[in-house]
């Protein structure tokens, strides 16, 4: 088994980096539109209407995939950032980095999709509830660190300075999270657990299942391109770029 | 003391930042003046109705005072690093993160102390109840050394920067809500009679935990954010 470190170890080298995303993009993009493709139809043809909600429950699919990849894409930001701050790994600032636009997309699309759902549902369009209020945070926090990175000059100082805000804001989430809920709430309790039964309908159930893992291949895919472009232009003057445009002919 | 000594140190680092701020005594005006006015243009926005006023006073004070300190925040580390001071405290053989934290504590009682003695004039001109007005001063105290600690670590991320006035509004806000709210649940539970005592420890706690870990991530942040 010696072969998986070493194998990381000429991954975070970014033209070995460059040509596997090149190569695991398409992939990822593909598993993405099909999943999703399967997870829709699953979701807004096969699956019954709810009983108390009717055809209103069905935006689901969507809103629920995306708060758990707001979450999801924060956790692999702080991992990356992590490891930028510790180890000053330049894939590390670079995954990091390109991981906060995704997730700041997945968490406005959470709050747009939360509020059509709340206004049929809560009769509200908005409400100072302990989850709406962290996730409106968490959107903050994403844009603060876009915010941070780009305030510097220097690329990857501003990684590794917007990558220490990510780790400050890794506390402070579950402690707005926890005050909030002190403080006021309203949204329903967690329906799909990972551990124990779900209290939800199998016919509903998987076309969710699906929807997550079609958001997850989507990052994938998304992060590939994106940290691609990145390697490219932070290493400008390396002569792996050089060597590459010459091959692609400019 | 010894000169070098780390309490020598200490009471040299406390003692210019407190001289600096004395010889420009109208900076320390500033703030105040700013949440003076703030509070002033609150009635003129809601009206002159004494209950109603007295309902929102709690949070409106505590609103007004975390944005004249937000705005005091860029002085914090912004002449240092300018003279280059910053930089001769990050390479003295003294730990950094108690540097850095006398350096807060200079800014907190030149920035944070007057606005919290000028607090209960602004609670008194929102009609806030006397009971409550000593709840929030108590917990002004609490609060305002949580905000002045969090904010020094963005402070010094955003220490290599040009622009950082609104960027630092952006980073604060979302580390601030726990702070506001405990200070203000305790305000309005003072004001509706309930015990007011649980919202207060929560701040303490949380002053107590950042005490120690705010200075070691400002000096962090600070390093990464003036990496020569």
């Amino acid at each position: 088994m010696k072969w998986i470190p070493r194998w990381m170890h000429e991954l975070s080298s970014p033209p070995v980096f460059y040509r596997f995303a090149g190569v695991m993009r398409p992939w990822f993009m593909g598993f993405a539109l099909l999943l999703t493709a399967i997870g829709l139809y699953g979701g807004l043809v096969l699956a019954p209407p709810d009983y108390q909600q009717g055809d209103a429950f069905r935006i689901i699919y969507i809103h629920v995939p995306s708060a758990e990849m707001s979450l999801f894409v924060y956790g692999v930001m702080a991992i990356a950032g992590f490891i930028a701050v510790v180890w000053r790994i330049k894939l590390a600032e670079s995954v990091a980095m390109q991981s906060a636009p995704i997730g700041a997309a997945f968490t406005f699309i959470t709050l747009v999709t939360g509020s059509l759902w709340g206004e049929p549902t809560w009769g509200t369009w908005w409400t100072w509830d302990a989850r709406l209020t962290s996730e409106l945070v968490l959107l903050f926090l994403y844009l603060g660190v876009i915010g941070l990175f780009h305030a510097f000059e220097d690329r990857r100082q501003g990684a590794r300075a917007a990558s220490f805000l990510v780790l400050v804001g890794v506390v402070n989430l579950p402690i707005v999270h926890y005050s909030v809920q002190w403080w006021h709430t309203l949204h329903q309790g967690t329906t799909v657990r990972l551990f124990g039964p779900s209290s939800i309908e199998g016919d509903m159930l998987w076309p969710l299942l699906v929807m997550m893992l079609a958001t997850k291949f989507y990052w994938a895919a998304s992060l590939c391109g994106r940290v691609r472009t990145d390697l490219l232009s932070i290493d400008s003057g390396k002569h792996w770029v050089r060597d590459l445009a010459d091959r692609e002919g400019r | 003391m010894r000169p070098g000594s780390l309490r020598a140190a200490c009471a040299a680092i406390l003692r210019r930042d407190l001289l600096l701020a004395w010889r420009r005594r109208g900076d320390i005006a500033l703030p105040v003046l700013y949440a003076l006015i703030v509070t002033t243009l609150f009635p003129f926005a809601l009206g002159p109705d004494t209950a109603l006023l007295a309902r929102v006073a709690g949070g409106v004070v505590l609103v007004t005072v975390l944005l004249a300190m937000l705005l005091a925040f860029d002085a914090l580390f912004r002449q240092d690093l300018e003279d280059g001071s910053l930089e001769q405290l990050m390479l003295a053989p003294q730990p950094l993160a108690l540097m850095l934290g006398m350096k807060i504590l200079a800014h907190w009682l030149s920035t944070a102390l007057p606005l919290i003695i000028v607090a209960p004039v602004l609670a008194s001109m929102l009609h806030l109840p006397g009971e409550a007005i000593a709840v929030l001063v108590l917990a002004l105290l609490l609060a305002t050394p949580l905000l002045s600690l969090l904010g020094a670590v963005l402070v010094a991320l955003t220490a290599g920067t040009r622009r950082s006035g609104m960027l630092l509004a952006l980073m604060l806000l979302p580390l601030c809500v726990p702070v506001v709210i405990f200070a203000a649940g305790a305000v309005s539970a003072a004001q509706t009679g309930l015990p007011w005592i649980a919202p207060v420890a929560w701040l303490a706690a949380a002053l107590a935990l950042m005490l120690v870990l705010a200075p070691l991530a400002c000096a962090a942040a600070l390093r990464i954010a003036i990496d020569a």
